[in-house]
Order: structure tokens, then sequence, then C-alpha cells
């Protein structure tokens, strides 16, 4: 139990003696952390950038709080304890910061049975300092400190676009202030073979889509690879979207025997690259379930397909959904003073009968293949494709239910 | 353009003279083009065609412009004999053919300032990405009524637009006597029409190889002039003859073989990856090639937000002002109608630059963002630097510090003709720029 007494010198000494052995015999976070515990007499949680557990000890069958992540969300950047009120009648506890040199590790915390008492903070800092060693030590290298900072971005780790740039800078790393994910998995590998069809498919695909942009993250994920393209301008995102649905021809001219399947997600900011990831994969889901062949299908295509997939979208999601396809059509109308909303609409409305729609809307009926013709130009809408069709009457029925200011 | 004398082959030596003697040609004009690409030639007796074909003719190279080299004065004019045709007229009461040659140095090795050397050693170096790859020219042009002095005017008693047939109008039977000539000379024409300005036409070759296209275009110009002027009318291919009217452009477009990959798995609206690389190259170079397919000040009076003529480098499927155009597949290829250039071009230093801007962009996997649709000209400044757009240089000076950055461009024409032609230019664009013109006398003059 942490008492209120403020710890000794001497006691301090010894207990960073007691570290130190720990780690001159190669003992690692956890070994740590028990050390820790034994002296508080506390559940000590240690957790890495991405919120992964590295170590939970001295808990003994207590309820400890899964992570400290809410509670440190939005914390001062320096050096102090920051502490962990649960509420009703959970554990309190303090948190501090994992260092490796600048780069932030991750978080030691510790739940004892009653309040902490600040008097002991000094035993938990220098834990915490010898767990970052530790761990800087196993994230090796640059290559898996660049590795390990992809991993953290995806895990949402930077709220702040400085405080993600600072550390990527500081892991070599340029960060662009968008990026596009892209998902890619082979299907049907035999186990004989995979291995080496896996290093295959990263190769071609990273090759193909270096035509679309610059510095190109690899993660793998499940049974594939996400790649996480610099977008920092509107057309490099539609270069990368384009050097992806490339990922199964280019596989294909190399006999790559095995079909491809992937997603490519929306332009995101950096920090939140996770959402393109999520979208990257969410489209591979939908493109395996919907689409025979190998395809590599953008989240922007599939229309409502994501909303459906989701199950229970929010009036807000749905309305978003239904601005974005009709977005384009309304702005076309509002400039040039055309109907191409109404008669989308119309058609529709009367069983897609063009003779039908002429009359309703009072023009000649050749004058409706024209804006139908302008409504898939400009809308990037198929109006033959059942697809198509299906997310252009969703988004109408959404908009016809939930009319806003326009 | 193979003769159709000797039905659609290359003609050899032998049938060449024989077709001479049948058709009692009396003189050969051994044709060829300067590095401004104007066209020149040398007229020999039919009876000298052994020695025409040997290479034996030569040429005071001093004399034009671009090949002025005072150790090189006498070139030799190396024939092309698929070129081989007879005129459909007579000059005199005898009758014409005409051989488009190259040109060579007095040691008989290619000329490093030859127009048409340049091109073919341009489709060498694109033959490991482009190899079969076909283009072709859609030129517009005018034809305007003589002054009562016989100078040209900018005046046409054709009241026509788009696509018009009038009886009245003396520019439709001209360009149908066009039509006719070219394809008399072996031409393959695919189709021809009235534009849009009044007394401006256009004619559309069947694709074939670049040089080919290119020796169409020249053949084009020639025989528009010749016919034109033998019914008291003037054929102008200048960009913007008048600010009143619409400019006259020279589309190119190419169509890139579609590869086995690309086959299996592409619908008809998907396009070949090569073919869209080859729009990122064409994109990534256009200010540079600005320079020699818009090659005279007049040029860009052409290249304003008017009259569909494009003014970014922007690419669509539809848009009738984007600078490459990308129509739906067909034919089980895409073709790629490039729409800057203009008449004033030499085509073979247009297309040897275009050949290299394509190939550069499927060597380097040159992805050109999304096709844009609707108008180009509504695209305001945040959108454009959202896609990446530049703006065509607005002057001939600009184009030629455009020309000048461009490495990849430059290396198609050769050092020879890029400086010859970079020191002509900017000869002209200081002479445009000291002459004072009518416009500032009328804003100015009564003012201050």
């Amino acid at each position: 139990m942490i008492e209120s007494a403020v710890m000794s010198a001497d006691e301090l000494i010894e207990f960073a003696e007691g570290l130190a052995r720990i780690a001159g015999t190669g003992g690692g976070p956890k070994a740590l952390a028990a050390h820790l515990a034994a002296l508080l007499e506390a559940a000590v949680l240690v957790e890495d950038a991405e919120w992964r557990h590295v170590a939970l000890t001295g808990a003994g069958g207590r309820a400890v709080p899964p992570s400290c992540r809410d509670a440190v969300a939005g914390a001062p950047k320096d050096e102090r304890p920051v502490r962990i009120e649960t509420p009703g009648s959970g554990p309190s506890g303090v948190a501090v910061r994992i260092r490796g040199g600048d780069a932030p590790m991750g978080w030691l915390s510790v739940f004892p049975a009653s309040a902490p008492a600040d008097g002991r903070v000094g035993a938990l800092r220098l834990t915490a300092a010898a767990i970052g060693v530790e761990l800087s030590r196993d994230a090796g290298g640059g290559k898996n400190r660049r590795k390990s900072f992809w991993d953290r971005l995806i895990a949402r780790a930077y709220d702040d676009p400085i405080e993600a740039k600072d550390d990527a800078s500081a892991r070599g790393i340029a960060l662009a202030s968008h990026y596009v994910g892209v998902a890619i998995e082979a299907e049907g590998l035999e186990e004989s073979v995979a291995t080496v069809k896996m290093g295959d498919l990263r190769r071609i695909a990273l090759e193909t889509l270096r035509s679309g942009s610059g510095d190109i993250a690899v993660l793998e994920r499940g049974g594939g690879f996400v790649f996480l393209c610099p977008a920092p301008l509107e057309v490099d995102a539609a270069n990368v979207r384009t050097a992806a649905t490339l990922i199964p021809r280019a596989a294909a001219k190399t006999h790559f025997g095995a079909k491809i399947v992937g997603g490519i997600g929306r332009a995101a900011e950096a920090v939140a690259a996770h959402r393109t990831v999520d979208e990257a994969r969410e489209s591979m889901f939908i493109a395996r379930r919907l689409f025979g062949g190998s395809r590599v299908i953008p989240y922007d295509d599939l229309g409502v397909y994501p909303l459906l997939l989701r199950g229970g979208a929010t009036s807000a999601e749905l309305g978003t959904f239904s601005d974005r396809i009709l977005a384009p059509l309304r702005a076309y109308d509002e400039k040039h003073q055309t109907e191409l909303v109404r008669t989308l609409r119309l058609y529709f409305e009367v069983g897609q009968n063009v003779k039908t729609a002429a009359a309703e809307l009072s023009v000649h009926r050749h004058t409706v293949f024209y804006r139908l013709r302008q409504i898939a130009e400009i809308s990037g809408h198929d109006l033959d494709s059942a697809h198509d069709q299906l997310t252009l009457r969703t988004a109408m029925a959404i908009d016809a239910l939930n009319p806003h200011e326009r | 353009m193979h003769s159709i004398l000797t039905n659609g082959k290359p003609p050899n030596k032998r049938e060449i003279l024989r077709l001479v003697k049948e058709r009692d040609v009396r003189y050969i004009r051994m044709a060829f083009v300067d590095i401004l690409g104007i066209s020149k030639n040398v007229m020999i007796p039919a009876t000298e065609l052994e020695r025409a074909f040997a290479g034996k003719v030569t040429f005071d190279g001093g004399s034009i412009d671009g090949f002025v080299r005072g150790e090189e004065a006498d070139m030799m004019l190396l024939p092309d004999l698929s070129t081989f045709a007879v005129y459909p007229w007579t000059a005199g009461g005898h009758q014409e053919a005409r051989l488009i040659c190259d040109i060579a140095t007095p040691d008989g090795e290619p000329f490093e300032g030859c127009p048409r050397t340049t091109l073919q050693r341009a489709i060498d170096d694109a033959s490991d990405v482009l190899s079969g790859v076909t283009s072709g020219f859609e030129v517009e042009f005018y034809l305007f009524e003589l002054g009562p002095d016989g100078a040209p005017t900018t005046s046409s008693a054709d009241c026509g637009s788009y696509f018009d047939i009038n009886e009245s109008d003396r520019g439709e039977n001209v360009r149908m006597e066009i039509v006719s000539a070219l394809e008399a000379m072996g031409l393959a024409v695919a189709s021809a029409h009235h534009e849009h300005g009044a007394g401006q036409h256009e004619i559309d070759i069947k694709e074939t190889g670049p040089l080919g296209a290119a020796d169409a275009l020249v053949t084009i110009r020639t025989v528009a002039k010749h016919v034109a002027a033998r019914h008291g009318l003037h054929a102008t291919f200048m960009p913007k003859p008048s600010e009143a009217l619409a400019g006259s452009g020279a589309h190119v477009y190419f169509t890139l073989p579609k590869g086995a990959a690309e086959s299996a798995s592409q619908s008809d609206d998907e396009l070949a990856e090569d073919t869209l690389f080859a729009i990122g190259g064409l994109l990534e170079h256009a200010p540079a090639f600005t320079a020699i397919c818009n090659p005279t000040v007049n040029s860009y009076k052409r290249l304003v937000a008017a009259w569909d003529a494009p003014i970014y480098t922007v690419w669509s499927r539809r848009s009738a002002n984007s600078l490459v155009r990308v129509p739906s597949s067909e034919n089980g290829g895409s073709r790629i109608e490039m729409r800057s250039a203009d008449g004033a071009c030499n085509p073979y230093l247009a297309m040897a630059v275009l050949l290299a801007s394509l190939a550069h962009g499927v060597r380097t996997h040159a992805l050109p963002g999304d096709p844009l649709t609707g108008s180009t000209y509504d695209l305001n400044e945040r959108e454009r630097e959202r896609r990446r757009i530049r703006t065509l240089p607005k002057s001939l000076r600009q184009a030629l510090v455009e020309l000048e950055k461009d490495l990849v461009v430059r290396g198609a024409l050769g050092d020879h003709i890029y400086h010859a032609f970079r020191d002509a230019k900017f000869a002209e664009y200081e002479s445009y720029r000291r002459a004072v013109h009518p416009w500032e006398r009328t804003a100015y003059l009564r003012i201050y």
C-alpha cells in the first residue's frame, strides 16, 4: 500500500538498485513492473504507445481499468504524474509517461487499494525510466522505430498533428499532411507458397503504388497488407486510387497466380490515418463479398454498402452520405440553373420510364436522355449499374426523409 | 501515306520509275521542311530520279533557317520512297510528283538538324514502351478571300458554322477538292467538315504511324494552299487570324495498343495503364512542349479561355476544352487526343516531343489525376492547386522558358534543333515585342 510518507533517499536508492539488478539480469518490463508492484502493494499496468498491454501485475483479482488511455488524454506533455479518477467505486490511480529518449513509448499506471500518495512518485518515475530503456531496446533500429510510429498512428496515439509530426521526424519520417490507405490481400494461396507469394504481393503493390506517391508505409494486417500512401493534394489521392486499382493488373502481368482483393480509403489527415485504413479494410471486405474477380475498390465507389455493412448509421452519417452523393448534382444545378436532381428523382419515381418522366417534366424525352447522361457524368454513377442505382436511390430517399437547409 | 498507285504498298525504285513514265511525270519535287516547319523543296527533272535515289541531290543548307553551319553547307536529300505521290494537278502543263526527303550531311550521316530524322529518332527511342502506337492530326484552317491587290484578307463570304452545308459557300467546294486531291495522293482522310468560324474548315486524317501522320500534315498544308489559290482563295493555318474568329488548332491523337493483361481485366470504359501513364506524361511536359506545338507569337492568342481552346494541363473524357481528351475506348485501344497544338507547328518536331512525353510518362508511371468533368474554364485557382493543374504558357517567351527547363522535351529535339529553334523563336518574340501594334494605337494614341 502507498504510504503517505515520502521515501527516504536510501529507500529510493535501494529501489533503484533493485531495478538495475532486474534489468542487468535480463528482466524485462514485466519484471520491472512487478518490482514496483511489490514496493507499492498495488496493481501496475504498463501500456506501450499503441495502448497494447506490456505488463499487468499485482492486481491480485482486483478490478483494474483496461487502459489509462482516456484518463491521460489531453494530459500535459511534461513528466508530471496524471491522476486517474475512475467514476463510481472503481479504483483510482496515477500514471506517468514512459519515454525512450525523447520519443513517447507508453504509460505506467499504478492502482493502489487506497488513494495514491505523491511521496512514492519518485519510484514510479524510476520504474518508468527503466521500462522506457527496455522498450526502446525492443523497438530496435530505425526500421522498427519507423514501423512502431505507423502502428501508433493507426492506433490513434496522436491527438495533436504537431506531436505526430515531431515524433515522425524523430524517427526519420517526413509525415505528409494527408494519407490514403490501401488494403490488399491475396486469396486462395497454398500454405507452401504463401510466404513467398506474400513477399511478391508486397513488392508488386509497392511498385504500383509508387507511381502515385512518395514514401509509403507498409503494415501487415490480417492476411495481407495495409499501405499508407501520402496524398497531400487531391490529385495525389486520385493517383493513389488509380494506382491501387492497377495492382491486380500488375500482378496478372507477373503471373502472380492468385486472386487479389483490396480496398482504398478516402484521403484523411495524418492524425486520422486510422480512418482511411478502416475504410480501406471495409472496402476490401465489401469487395470480397459483392464483386467477383481480382479487384481493388475505392471506398468512394461503394456507395451505400459501407452504411449497410455497419448497420445502424446515425442520422448525421446518413445525411453526410446523401450529401456526398448528391452534392455534385446540386452544385451543377445551382450554377447552371438546371434540374438534374429533380430529373433524377422523377426518373426513379416513375420506374425509370423516360417517356413518363419527360411528360412529368414537360420536356422532350431526348432531353431526359441528355440529362441522364449528364447525371451519370457529373455524379460518377452509372445509371445502368444496379449498384450505382442503389446508391443514388438511397441517397435520394435519405434526402427526402431528412431535408436540410441548403 | 503510301501511294494508291501501288495499292497502298510502299513503292520501290522500279515502281516509281514505272509510274513516272506511265503518268508522264516531268518534274519531281524533293520536299523537306526547315526547323520552323516551313515546306521547302528542290525540283529535279524526272530524268534525274536515279541520281536522287542515290542521295546525290544536294542543296545549300546555309540558306535554310536553322540549318546554318558553314562547314556543312551542302546537304544531301535522301528520299523516302514510301512518300512518292503524283500531284493531282499540272504546273505549266507539266505533271509533277513529290518525294519527302530526310537530310544528310555531305558524308551521308543523318543531319541532326533535320526535323524528319529527329522524329524518326524519337520513334526509335520510344519503341521500348510505345511500340505499335498510331497517330494522326485533326487540322483546322481558314479559307479567306483575296483582296483586290491579291493579298489574303481575313474575310470570308461564307457564314457557316459547325458541320453546316451551304450550297453558296465556295469554301465547301474547295474543301471537297482539297480532300479529293489528298486522297488522290494516297493520304487517308477520315473526315472533313465546316468548323466553328465563318470560312473555317477541318480535315481529319486516319491514324497511321507518327512519321506518316507528320508527313500528312505537311501534305495537307501544301495541298490546301495550292487548291485554294486555284479558286482565288487563301488557305491559312495561322493559329488566330482574327480576334473575332475561333482559332485554328491541329489536334494530335495517339492510340496505344492494348496489352493482353489489360484486355483481360478491364471494361470498355477503363483505360489501360500505359494509356493513363502516357496521359500523365503529356500533362507533365505540356508547358515545355507548348513552344514546339505552338511556335508563333500568334499561337498564344488562340490559347485563351474561349472557343474551347485549352489553357490548363487538364485531361477529361468529354470536356471540349481540356488539353487532353480521351473519349471512350474503341477498337481495343484508347485514343488520346492532345488539343493544344496548332497548324503552324513543325509537325515532325511536335510529334517528336509528344512521343517523348508519352514515353517518359509510361516509363516513369506518371499518373494524371482524375479526369475533369465539365468546363476547365470554371476551375478556380484553389481547385487548380488541389489538382496540381498548371496553366499553359501565355506567350511564346514563357513557352521558351518552360522548354529550356525540360530536359526530356529538349532531349527529343537534340541540341542542334533545340538551340536553332530557341534562337529563332527568341528573335521572333523580340521582333514582336518591339513592334507597335494597331491595338496599342487604338487604345493609347488619343488618350495619352
